[in-house]
């Protein structure tokens, strides 16, 4: 029997319009790892912030050692020897390594000598090989990620919390990360590891507590379950196995030339990028987010300039073409980010869907908006998407996740005749959402629309695409048959790493890495 | 009902409430008594047709001032520059008004007034739009500053070549009769002014929520990136959106002037722009409450001048009224927020006992 770290004691957590969290009680022990499993929006994180102090808790407690804590803030939480990593770091690119971990934890005159050694010597003590005076905006995403973890050590952290770790790293780089979980809780301290992917969690975990819809539904030791078993908890129910035809591709429909495109801080954001996707086909770009994939979207619908090369679209030069005649020349894009580039969340489900279109005069009389017709478009898109509302009247922010995008591949798949851009489009979903998304997006293809489906999520890639290439710091490394990827090349070109044509310069890791990060939609 | 909505009237109702009872305890530092005063406030209101009928004179400017506020504030912009605006579309009413006056039909020329002044607000606050679409000027000075410039602007005028025969005043000769807005209650100054004002107000829901550019400057204010991943332009929006707020503002500009002045002096009606905003806020900037909100601070005005007349209690004490109620108004809107987080959490929890 191991030795309890703190006790969760009927936690619940209520948000407007959802119950994150109700009566949720475990303990988690020191020295070993715990997996929170579950799908987006299950309350995994909502849980692990009330206990990090992000978060109040509406009922409920916390108890270390046969005593009730309060946890009002993170501050608290550190006192107690608890840390969190959040899915999206809070580093500061324009400081070095060092002065990101003491911010805010040494006062008066730094003795930056002292310092440097005593953050070097932690380094060293995990092998993490980082050095202190080293900028953050030079350093990759992985290595970022350890400097999150080594800023939790400093405060010496007996409970390190990580949201989602793995989802910004190659899967290299998360081989890595696994083995110092592994070496941090030898030393009898503990690691809630947060996930939605079973193959990691049964890879890391002693024990696994399964959550859905804000409730326990099971602790389990992991030599006790397996995969099987843990799927069919954490969903709730079978999902059906997508079943992908081929197709035969003809004509190209784009072709990209040599395109270069600079991005918002200046640098280079897209370099030299070429790539043709035929009728009926499904290109799948893979890579680690914030390598030029959002750029990528945002040029090919118009809102990024191009410095250098050409699209053609059917032949046809777009690159002078604005948003609005992109958006009439066919080509639907759903965007990553729903919330913000997407839909308008105040507004209703009806109005939504007619955001890209409200010049057309198929829907507006002498500029008076169509209502009727509108309503009636918008009861089909409801109906069709299996779109769970209460009305097409209903403001878009009622909608879950999952039915957010619904009403945006409604709206992009009509728009996009000819092409039909994915960037992300399962992100924060639920796994049944994300089964319908993908059965969308096959149907799209076999009608003979063009697809770019960008993504980090490799499994999608491998599941949807014909075609794979990578995008890594801008640059498209190569593009292979599906038949001739696995996830480790994939892998490896995602981390720059590219054999084949030995390109020296993409080893490089102190080749700066963009930072941007997209925001994290699962809410 | 819907609990949100009745929330509203709930809430607008004891902002009103206590505003009022926060400005009656100030008056007992007065030595005056609250309860009467406000009893004679009322019983004033409604002791004959004129007064009453003043009201809504009143609330005329106001309407138009506050569809300014709101019109900008629905596309996420701020005009606080109506004053500048209606000062703008004053001048022209009185300019157009001397130059037509008499030498065409009274109504023909009413309309040439109407357009102008419209027209005068318009361009003035369209300039606002247009420097923020092109400079990314910050909206909000630059038109609390217009205002300054269109005030000297008129003072100007009024000291050269609108000055008044005599040259002893700044101020304009009268208006001639047949450019006068006709009076449609007999014995009252009540004006058409009032009735075009409530059209007006009615035409910018319609324009708002029926029409795809009123879709347009909704989606562009709540969701300008969207906007810009749909096609469309802020920029022209934001001169759109300035464009008919100045024009709305300088309509008030042409019922003061045609309808209740028949001149123009310095310095006149120096707060409606301000109370345009309050009665925007206090209306949470849909166009039907504001006639409603213009109508009270209407009634306000009117009461409180007679009160200040007759009883020795200073008329600025409809001032702090008017600023107690704005005041909970605001805050008004922190406890609906409050509510309403507290009526889905109440269903959220009986849903999970079911």
């Amino acid at each position: 029997m191991k030795e309890p770290f703190i006790e969760l004691r009927n936690i619940s957590k209520y948000f407007a319009r959802v119950i994150a969290n109700k009566d949720v009680s475990f303990t988690i022990n020191k020295g070993e790892v715990l997996a929170l499993l579950g799908e987006n929006g299950a309350g995994k994180s909502t849980i692990m912030k009330a206990l990090y102090g992000l978060y109040h808790a509406d009922e409920g407690e916390f108890i270390i050692d046969n005593e009730p804590c309060i946890i009002n803030s993170p501050k608290d939480a550190m006192r107690m020897g608890i840390g969190m990593i959040q899915q999206h770091f809070s580093l500061i690119p324009a400081h070095t390594v060092l002065e990101n971990i003491v911010l805010g934890n040494e006062k008066g005159i730094l003795d930056r000598k002292k310092l440097a050694e005593k953050v070097y010597s932690l380094s060293q003590k995990y092998n993490f090989n980082i050095d202190p005076n080293s900028y953050i905006k030079d350093l990759p995403v992985g290595v970022q990620q350890k400097v999150e973890i080594l800023k939790a050590l400093y405060q010496d952290v007996k409970l390190l919390i990580m949201d989602e770790p793995t989802a910004v790293l190659t899967p290299q780089e998360a081989i890595t990360l696994m083995d110092f979980v592994k070496d941090f809780v030898k030393r009898g301290h503990s690691v809630v590891f947060i996930s939605h992917k079973l193959q990691e969690v049964m890879h890391i975990a002693d024990r696994i507590i399964v959550m859905r819809n804000g409730i326990v539904l099971g602790d389990i030791l992991k030599k006790d379950t397996n995969e099987k078993d843990l799927s069919k908890l954490m969903v709730g129910k079978d999902i059906p196995v997508l079943k992908k035809t081929t197709t035969q591709f003809s004509e190209t429909i784009l072709k990209v030339e040599n395109l270069t495109v600079a991005g918002k801080q200046g640098h280079l954001a897209l370099k030299n990028v070429s790539f043709t996707i035929g009728k009926g086909e499904i290109l799948g770009i893979a890579g680690v987010s914030g390598n030029g994939q959002q750029e990528l979207g945002e040029t090919l619908s118009g809102l990024y300039l191009t410095k250098e090369g050409e699209i053609y679209l059917e032949n046809q030069p777009i690159n002078s073409l604005s948003v609005k005649e992109r958006i009439d020349a066919g080509i639907g894009y759903v965007h990553a980010d729903r919330h913000t580039a997407g839909l308008v969340l105040d507004m209703s489900l009806s109005e939504n869907l007619l955001l890209k279109t409200s010049f057309h005069k198929e829907w507006s009389n002498k500029s008076f908006i169509k209502r009727k017709k509108l309503n009636k478009h918008a009861e089909k898109i409801v109906q069709n998407y299996s779109v769970k509302t209460s009305g097409i009247d209903e403001q878009m922010k009622g909608l879950s996740g999952g039915n957010q995008q619904k009403v945006v591949l409604g709206r992009e798949v009509e728009i996009g005749t000819k092409l039909i851009i994915f960037d992300q489009p399962t992100r924060g979903l639920d796994l049944g959402a994300i089964e319908y998304v993908h059965r969308t997006i096959l149907e799209e293809r076999n009608k003979g629309k063009c697809i770019l489906l960008i993504s980090t999520e490799l499994s999608e890639i491998f599941a949807l695409s014909d075609r794979i290439g990578v995008l890594y710091d801008g640059k498209l490394l190569r593009i292979m048959d599906k038949e001739d990827a696995n996830t480790e090349s994939i892998g490896l070109l995602m981390a720059g790493i590219n054999n084949i044509e030995a390109n020296s310069d993409n080893i490089n890791t102190k080749d700066k890495l963009p930072g941007r990060e997209n925001t994290n939609n699962e809410s | 009902m819907n609990p949100k909505i009745k929330d509203l009237i709930i809430t607008t109702f004891l902002s009103i409430l206590f505003g009022m009872i926060l400005s009656g305890l100030l008056l007992l530092f007065l030595d005056k008594n609250p309860i009467t005063a406000f009893g004679k406030l009322f019983s004033f209101l409604f002791r004959d047709g004129y007064t009453f009928a003043d009201i809504f004179v009143k609330a005329t400017p106001l309407i138009f001032t506050a569809l300014a506020f709101a019109f900008t504030f629905k596309a996420s912009l701020f005009n606080i520059g109506a004053q500048g605006q209606f000062y703008m579309g004053a001048v022209a009413a009185l300019s157009v008004s001397h130059l037509l006056g008499g030498i065409i039909p009274g109504p023909v020329a009413l309309i040439i007034i109407f357009l102008s002044s419209l027209l005068a607000g318009g361009v003035w606050g369209a300039l606002v739009g247009f420097v923020k679409a092109k400079f990314n000027a910050n909206d909000f000075l630059v038109s609390m500053m217009s205002v300054y410039i269109a005030l000297a602007f008129m003072n100007y005028l009024l000291r050269t070549v609108l000055i008044e025969s005599k040259h002893e005043y700044p101020q304009s000769d009268p208006i001639l009769k047949d450019v006068f807005l006709p009076i449609f209650v007999n014995g009252t100054r009540l004006h058409t002014g009032f009735l075009m004002a409530v059209v007006i107000a009615v035409l910018c829901w319609i324009f708002l929520y029926k029409t795809t550019y009123g879709y347009r400057i909704r989606v562009v204010g709540m969701n300008p990136i969207a906007a810009k991943f749909a096609g469309i332009e802020a920029g022209r929006i934001y001169i759109l959106a300035f464009l008919i707020s100045g024009g709305l503002a300088g309509l008030a500009g042409f019922t003061e002037v045609n309808g209740v002045q028949h001149m123009l002096v310095q310095d006149f009606n120096t707060t409606i722009g301000a109370e345009g905003i309050g009665i925007a806020i206090l209306a949470n900037a849909n166009p039907i409450g504001i006639i409603f909100g213009a109508i009270l601070f209407g009634a306000l005005k009117v009461g409180g001048s007679i009160l200040g007349q007759t009883s020795g209690i200073p008329s600025s004490i409809i001032e702090l009224m008017e600023g107690f109620v704005m005041l909970f108004v605001i805050l008004s809107y922190y406890v609906r927020r409050k509510l309403e987080l507290r009526r889905e959490i109440l269903k959220l929890k009986s849903e999970a006992e079911v």
